[in-house]
């Protein structure tokens, strides 16, 4: 009878820590932080763009590196997004959005057009007419010259 | 002589057509979710989105890994087991303003709007109306819009042991600032 208590306390023990795993792990676990992520590639940001448009890659999902110069620095109170833009479409310019996380908004609105910047992002996917990069950080913009 | 005519009109057809046309990629689409064991709202603000102020001719355009939620499980389910991102990546929306006549784009002011048109979203397309405004405000449009749709007209099936999380039917909030095609 003893051993049994001793038994079930240790199962009810057993179960409270795994409901606590899997509450803070599993249900709650924290979104992933692409600014630490490994790129999955690292490609000019031409070849990106020309890699999706093309249909010859399908890295969405992925945390991807580009490098480029960017054409334009769009900004707002919330978002900044850096832009290389290719070609012309149907809603504007097309190419590579990377909206910055709220920590590199900062840098990003510094970023000059006219100097190779590399940004790592989670890749949305393309959307048909441009290639989406999310929570973005800028790795070295002195990476290359 | 005559070509050069020729070329003038077309190039005089030409222009305003651009300038009839709006559009943003920082569009912003949320849908919302109250079940009686969970309310789930996640968000996309890098929502493409078209609208010619001639022809009423509305498209919009999100990417499904766009879409952002509270929880990273949530998200991670919504993409690999409910709207299969890998599969079907995009959701498109195109359709008409039906009373596109009784909207001055010209003066400024909040005008009811009727959008009829196409859902594309996990590869199923449906009809939806919408009803929404458009202001219109130093030069731009900020389009509004609020309609549910069930999500088993989208293939879109709940398994039973989250069947009091997800509500049938979600609501979409649509939030659009359109500016001229330059």
């Amino acid at each position: 009878m003893k051993n049994f208590k001793r038994v079930l306390g240790i199962l009810f023990i057993i179960g409270i820590l795994m409901a606590t795993y899997i509450w803070f792990f599993v249900y709650n676990k924290p979104h992933r932080n692409f600014e630490k992520a490994k790129p999955d590639l690292t490609m000019s940001a031409r070849d990106c763009y020309n890699s999706f448009s093309e249909n010859k890659i399908h890295a969405g999902g992925k945390v991807l590196e580009i490098y480029g110069i960017p054409s334009s620095i769009e900004s707002s109170d919330t978002m900044v997004v850096a832009v290389f833009a290719f070609k012309q479409g149907m809603f504007g310019a097309n190419g590579i959005r990377c909206t910055m996380l709220a920590d590199n908004q900062q840098k990003a609105r510094g970023l000059s057009t006219k100097d190779t910047v590399y940004i790592k992002g989670f890749c949305a996917g393309y959307n048909g007419s441009d290639v989406i990069l999310e929570n973005c950080s800028i790795i070295n913009k002195l990476k290359i010259k | 002589m005559k070509k050069l005519f020729i070329a003038a009109f077309v190039l005089l057809l030409a222009v305003p057509t651009y300038a009839q046309r709006y559009i943003t990629k920082n569009g912003f689409i949320s849908f919302y979710s109250s079940a009686p064991l969970e309310t789930i709202e996640a968000k996309n603000d890098q929502v493409n989105c078209a609208l010619d102020t001639q022809s009423g001719f509305f498209v919009v355009k999100a990417l499904m890994r766009a879409f952002v939620f509270e929880k990273a499980l949530m998200q991670e389910h919504f993409n690999e087991e409910y709207v299969e991102s890998a599969k079907y990546p995009n959701s498109l929306f195109s359709g008409k303003v039906t009373n596109i006549k009784d909207i001055n784009f010209y003066k400024p002011g909040t005008y009811q709007a009727i959008i009829e048109g196409k859902l594309t979203i996990h590869g199923i397309t449906n009809p939806v109306t919408a009803k929404g405004t458009f202001t219109v405000a130093n030069g731009s449009i900020i389009g509004e819009a609020k309609f549910p749709i069930k999500i088993g007209d989208y293939g879109i099936s709940i398994p039973a042991p989250v069947v009091g999380k997800i509500a049938k039917t979600v609501t979409i909030t649509v939030n659009v600032h359109l500016n001229p095609l330059k």
